[in-house]
């Protein structure tokens, strides 16, 4: 494999040439958002690709320590709802962290079972929310606190400019 | 047989005005911007026995059924705009007339009458041109929020279609049941929008309003879309409120959470006015009598982003999963992303700065 130009050199050339080549030849309003919207799609590539698999790397590994922090914050509470927040403890907050860099296909598979793992926790606090449970809202606030710093992240590694092109 | 758009506004013009003689279209132009629908602008030359009128006209048009994030009816945004148009004094541009049949424009479309005033209202704050307006624009913009709220539902909608628009399941019979099948929808839909598990801070939204329900205020007809560009002004008043698609009966706290969350990602400051009635939400209590909370607000802020959160979501998804091949749904991840940040704030995630 060559390893130079970069895939960053290569999606650089290509947002160079539409703005220099294919922009000022554009008259339609709606094909310029268009095109707007595809330099800044390829732009928010160009920022991500460098950090991605570490940021998943990272927040598979702080998924890990949340879902046995959740239960842990939940104490001795009865039920249903309580009882599969602690099996996920038990099994999915049990797992090895990942070493970085790794297998990118596995990595992904591995962040989306555990993300998925935290919507479920959401519905189970819910449920015990509802119920009145007390120490529920206090383990909510420790999966929240480990979803802060991933939007926070995302959302500065991934925008362009100000956004919304197209939009009046 | 009819073969351009101009001949096809030409005739459904004589259509709407039998008594036209000649119809001829000019200046015919897209208008930018909109992600919801396509707009364009035009002039109707109308030819009479009594002479002749120039009219100032829009053709607002549905996107490409694929394209669409919002489906909602042109027949029942006209039917709308002019019920409020005959039964109240809020200003709205007249709607001539919708064509349904997609076989004419391409999607089902609407011709409006273009307003008088400016759409500019980004001068109105930070120094703009009209700044010298702003408290007599907003005032006028808040007295006309509070008619639409106190007008009767029954009749700006005798039909009732603006009760489920989205056909969503929504139950408008009293406040409770609007909420709770409000929740409903969202929470039964997140399976539907969810293109990724880490976007799981909706679901925590969705079920922290279930559980925060704040007190209940009388239903009302919303505009739905109540934002500083949804608006047109002219010497001290509101000259039009434009963008009536996502319009439905609703609490009405729905439109000044929305005003106020885009009022921010607008960089605008239409809440701070009328200064001296102590700003819109101060002036609104005033005007209604009602006592809404800026805790309240935040919640429909957050009630708000949920309703719009649901079809821009569900496209991204259809999107994601090759259903569809719009490069807009794949922007919007993009470009929406800083909502997110918005509802950590709301939901008071640690470690978010407010």
């Amino acid at each position: 494999m060559n390893t130079s130009p970069s895939n960053d050199t290569l999606i650089e050339g290509v947002i160079l040439a539409l703005s220099e080549e294919i922009a000022p030849h554009v008259e339609n309003p709606k094909a310029l958002a268009t095109l707007q919207m595809i330099q800044s799609l390829l732009q928010g590539v160009r920022q991500t690709q460098p950090i991605m698999d570490g940021y998943l790397v990272d927040e598979h590994n702080d998924m890990i320590t949340t879902l046995a922090g959740t239960a842990e914050a939940l104490g001795a509470v009865d039920g249903p709802a309580a009882d599969r927040i602690r099996e996920r403890a038990a099994t999915l907050g049990q797992l090895a962290p990942l070493p970085a860099p790794h297998d990118a296909t596995e990595l992904v598979a591995a962040h989306r079972e555990l993300s998925t793992a935290i919507e479920s926790t959401f519905r189970d606090l819910d449920e015990l929310q509802r119920s009145d449970v007390a120490s529920a809202d206090e383990a909510i606030q420790v999966v929240r606190a480990h979803l802060s710093p991933r939007y926070l992240r995302q959302v500065q590694a991934f925008s362009v400019g100000d956004g919304f092109v197209g939009r009046g | 047989m009819i073969e351009n758009v101009e001949d096809k506004l030409a005739a459904m013009i004589r259509r709407l005005q039998p008594d036209a003689e000649q119809v001829d279209i000019v200046d015919f132009m897209p208008i930018p911007g909109g992600f919801s629908r396509e707009t364009f602008r035009f002039d109707a030359i109308v030819r009479t026995a009594d002479g002749e009128i120039r009219h100032p006209l829009i053709l607002r048009k549905d996107p490409p059924e694929a394209a669409a994030i919002l489906h909602t009816s042109r027949a029942d945004e006209h039917d709308l705009i002019e019920s409020v148009r005959q039964n109240t004094s809020v200003p709205v541009t007249e709607s001539l007339g919708y064509e349904m049949d997609r076989a004419v424009f391409g999607e089902a479309a609407m011709i409006l009458r273009r307003a008088g005033g400016s759409p500019t209202t980004s001068d109105l704050f930070n120094g703009g041109c009209d700044e010298d307006q702003v408290d007599d624009v907003v005032r006028h913009l808040c007295e006309t929020l509070v008619e639409l709220h106190q007008s009767d539902i029954t009749t700006i909608d005798p039909d009732g279609k603006l009760s489920d628009p989205r056909d969503a399941g929504i139950d408008t019979t009293d406040w409770d049941s609007y909420m709770e099948s409000t929740f409903e929808y969202y929470i039964n839909g997140y399976d539907d929008l969810n293109f990724d598990p880490s976007n799981c801070i909706l679901l925590d939204a969705f079920l922290t309003l279930r559980r925060n329900k704040p007190q209940p205020l009388p239903l009302a007809v919303v505009h739905g879309d109540f934002n500083p560009a949804n608006f047109l002004y002219e010497d001290g008043k509101v000259t039009a409120l434009i963008d009536w698609e996502n319009s439905r009966i609703g609490d009405p706290r729905e439109d000044l959470g929305w005003m106020v969350m885009m009022d921010s990602l607008s960089n605008t400051n239409v809440m701070s006015h009328p200064a001296d009635e102590g700003g819109f939400l101060a002036y609104y209590n005033k005007l209604t009598g009602h006592s809404i909370t800026q805790e309240e607000i935040g919640y429909f802020i957050l009630f708000g982003t949920s309703n719009i959160a649901v079809p821009v979501n569900s496209a991204i998804k259809r999107r994601v999963a090759g259903s569809s091949s719009e490069l807009l749904h794949l922007y919007l991840i993009q470009s929406s992303a800083p909502a997110l940040i918005g509802i950590a704030q709301l939901l008071q995630y640690p470690g978010v700065p407010a």
